[in-house]
């Protein structure tokens, strides 16, 4: 028989745990405000991409995030080419002037080792965000946010190269969409000879800090690896390599003369007027095709669309979309407001704000969640956009990551050297060799050891290379 | 005593701003100071000893020299005549003087930047001008095609300062006594006889200081190279001050990068003072 003592115990506990529950169903974002709170009235500064990309916290997150907290966020816009060295100055100098920071994946290695990032778990931990942490699409989620066991940043941007291709082209032509890179070619060569000069088959940003990335990504289709595991030799000159370069200044006559010279605009431009039946890019091109938010006035420089319903969504040939650059945020060792400004990314990383923040047409933050790819509000937002957000969740699963070592930029500058030599009509194999040798000496100089470690952590990583 | 003690204040400013940083820039390139990491420890002669076995430094080495070499003695020729063709009053003299000018106000890399699009090959105008003499579409390369690559940008070198070697010169020649040029004429000296024997010895000391100012610039030469082509294609175009940037805030190597400026400072000085030598005006 349950005495009433008992009864009255188990009432009591249910009643707390009612009124624990809101507290326990309370969301990563709701708990992050909650703790700013007791912050309101100081200023957070945070470093962003200068451009577009700052629209967000400028524009939508910063004063959102007043709002709600009481605390000001100071906005420092740096372009992409230089945001390395300014947070890594600026933690030299120790001046605290930075308090979160946005960190492309590929560098954290590098600025962790430096002690310019702050380990965040103790306060992932602290204000309860592993849960919704985990449900970052895997790949991003196990790549892009550690550097050994230790959190220094959440992965906030789904960046991956996309195939663009004119649905309506290639069915007139009784083409079918490539998904080799010999099919690619020979699909391209056919639509330019049809149509130029009033269409290409296709163009790429051709710029070298563009190219290299896809010349990563052709590398490993092809089956190339970077080093060789044991001596850490670079074999970026192996068959491999001088095939996908080789291939790829071969794709260049097909393409519209002058492309060679390429960026992300002169590119983009040319697809939404037509000019190109196939393109790859970054996510946004798929949303600008569309017209999805080209009326607001901060995308008024985007050429008007004149492929919208026309565009399908794929998996670049190969199948394996390199996963370029991308940003994760971090909070800086230096800054003397840490915990504010760990709250403020917490809330911006959250499954309710960043589903907000990748839909905002303007500010270039792509699907980095399994609930963005299923987001019914997303797919509702223009009428490809469920098939467009399937190929981001297909590319977040096949995708490759970035090279990341002890000293990255330094590979990746004599690769951008190589792509501009490839343009100027050297020899693949010449250039190629003289990429690898360069690799070796900064091999040499940070430590064959230390390096070889970096790059078994790297090559050991689930995405880093084509699963067989 | 006093009047030590007047220019103290000026003594202390110039060792700050001047022998200040070369001191520093000289202890720095004995460290080992790599932004990447802490290590501050002293490396001895380690970076002179890497310069000599640099290749791509020496390379831009070289091709710094070829961008003076042949810029210099362009920008002379073009200014001097432009200088010779002003010198006379004319009416509208002072407007055209300006307009020449207006290049040399342009910040360099704004130029880069502006000549850039002037080269691209799908809507630069070069092209568009090229096409239209040639009766076909043109899509040269300017800044892609080792063949282009440098003529394109000693045009825009070219372009920005010859109009202050023409300033220059211009002050120059409006300073030769007319009475020579009088006499010269009545003697019946023939135009070339003028220039040579009277119009040059005059502007001389002028023009030491403009190649010397122009020559010193173009060791430095940065900004226009770096707006059009970075250096490219891979370190064809690579100046040394591009090579000695990308060191130290792109790959990080502070002492090497010292190394590297203790280098030119050397190599200029030497020059400058050789020059000066040469030029009779170091007295």
């Amino acid at each position: 028989m349950i005495s009433r003592r008992a009864v009255n115990g188990g009432l009591a506990v249910l009643a707390a745990l009612a009124l624990a529950g809101p507290a326990f169903a309370q969301s990563a974002a709701d708990k992050a405000v909650e703790a700013a709170k007791q912050y309101s009235g100081t200023t957070i500064t945070i470093v962003w991409e200068a451009g577009l990309q700052s629209l967000d916290p400028l524009n939508f997150s910063g004063p959102k995030w007043k709002e709600l907290t009481g605390i000001d966020v100071k906005v420092v816009e740096v372009p992409t080419a230089e945001m390395f060295t300014k947070i890594l100055q600026e933690h030299r100098a120790g001046t605290g002037a930075y308090d979160a920071l946005n960190v492309i994946p590929s560098w954290m290695s590098d600025l962790a080792r430096a002690g310019a990032l702050e380990p965040l778990d103790a306060y992932v931990d602290k204000y309860g965000y592993r849960d919704e942490l985990q449900e970052i699409a895997p790949v991003y989620r196990d790549n892009q946010m550690k550097v050994g066991d230790t959190i220094y940043g959440f992965p906030d941007d789904g960046d991956v190269f996309v195939f663009y291709y004119r649905k309506d082209i290639l069915e007139e032509n009784g083409l079918k969409v490539p998904t080799t890179w010999a099919e690619f070619a020979e699909t391209a060569q056919k639509l330019t000879d049809k149509y130029a000069p009033e269409m290409y088959g296709a163009a790429f940003f051709r710029d070298a800090p563009y190219a290299q990335f896809m010349f990563q990504e052709r590398f490993r289709v092809e089956g190339g690896k970077f080093f060789d595991p044991e001596t850490m030799k670079a074999t970026v000159n192996s068959e491999a390599g001088v095939k996908a370069f080789t291939e790829m200044r071969a794709e260049n006559k097909f393409m519209p003369p002058g492309v060679e010279t390429w960026g992300f605009v002169e590119n983009l431009a040319a697809f939404l007027a037509g000019d190109t039946a196939m393109t790859l890019s970054w996510p946004p091109y798929g949303r600008w095709a569309a017209g999805y938010g080209t009326d607001q006035e901060a995308l008024n420089w985007v050429p008007k669309s004149t492929v919208a319903g026309k565009v399908g969504y794929a998996l670049p040939p190969g199948g394996h979309p390199q996963l370029a650059a991308g940003f994760s945020l971090s909070v800086s060792a230096s800054s003397k407001n840490k915990e504010a400004a760990y709250l403020f990314i917490q809330w911006l990383n959250s499954k309710d704000i960043s589903l907000q923040r990748v839909q905002l047409p303007y500010a270039l933050r792509d699907p980095f969640r399994a609930s963005h790819f299923e987001s019914a509000e997303y797919k509702s937002r223009w009428p490809e956009a469920p098939e467009y957000l399937s190929a981001l969740q297909q590319g977040a699963v096949s995708g490759l990551l970035d090279l990341s070592l002890i000293q990255t930029d330094k590979y990746e500058e004599a690769l951008r050297q190589g792509i501009s030599r490839l343009w100027a009509g050297e020899d693949p194999k010449a250039i190629l060799d003289d990429v690898a040798a360069q690799w070796d000496a900064v091999t040499e100089k940070v430590g064959v050891e230390e390096q070889k470690a970096a790059y078994a952590d790297w090559a050991g990583k689930p995405n880093a290379y084509p699963s067989k | 005593m006093f009047q030590y003690w007047l220019i103290w204040p000026a003594v202390l400013v110039i060792l700050l701003i001047g022998l200040f940083p070369i001191l520093y820039t000289l202890m720095v390139s004995f460290q080992n100071i790599n932004m990447l990491e802490e290590d501050r420890s002293f490396s001895g002669f380690m970076h002179y000893a890497a310069l000599f076995r640099d290749l791509r430094l020496w390379q831009a080495l070289g091709h710094t020299l070829i961008f003076t070499c042949i810029a210099l003695p362009l920008e002379l020729l073009l200014g001097l005549a432009m200088a010779l063709l002003f010198v006379d009053r004319m009416p509208g003299r002072q407007v055209f003087v300006a307009l020449l000018v207006l290049p040399t106000v342009i910040s360099p890399i704004i130029a880069g930047a502006t000549w850039r699009l002037l080269f691209d090959n799908r809507f630069g105008p070069i092209n568009q001008i090229l096409g239209w003499l040639t009766g076909e579409p043109q899509a040269v390369l300017w800044l892609v095609n080792p063949n282009f690559v440098y003529p394109a940008i000693l045009l825009a070198e070219i372009w920005q300062w010859t109009p202050f070697m023409f300033l220059l010169l211009l002050a120059g020649l409006a300073n030769v006594d007319p009475s020579q040029l009088e006499a010269a004429e009545i003697d019946g000296a023939g135009w070339w006889r003028t220039f040579f024997q009277i119009v040059l010895p005059a502007i001389r000391p002028v023009l030491a200081i403009a190649l010397l100012i122009r020559g010193l610039d173009l060791f430095r030469l940065f900004d226009v190279v770096w707006a059009l082509t970075k250096g490219g294609p891979g370190t064809m175009t690579e100046t040394i001050s591009i090579y000695a940037y990308v060191q130290g805030f792109q790959q990080f190597e502070t002492s090497y990068t010292a190394a590297i400026a203790v280098l030119i400072i050397v190599l200029l000085s030497i020059l400058v003072v050789a020059a000066l030598k040469r030029m009779e005006i170091a007295r």
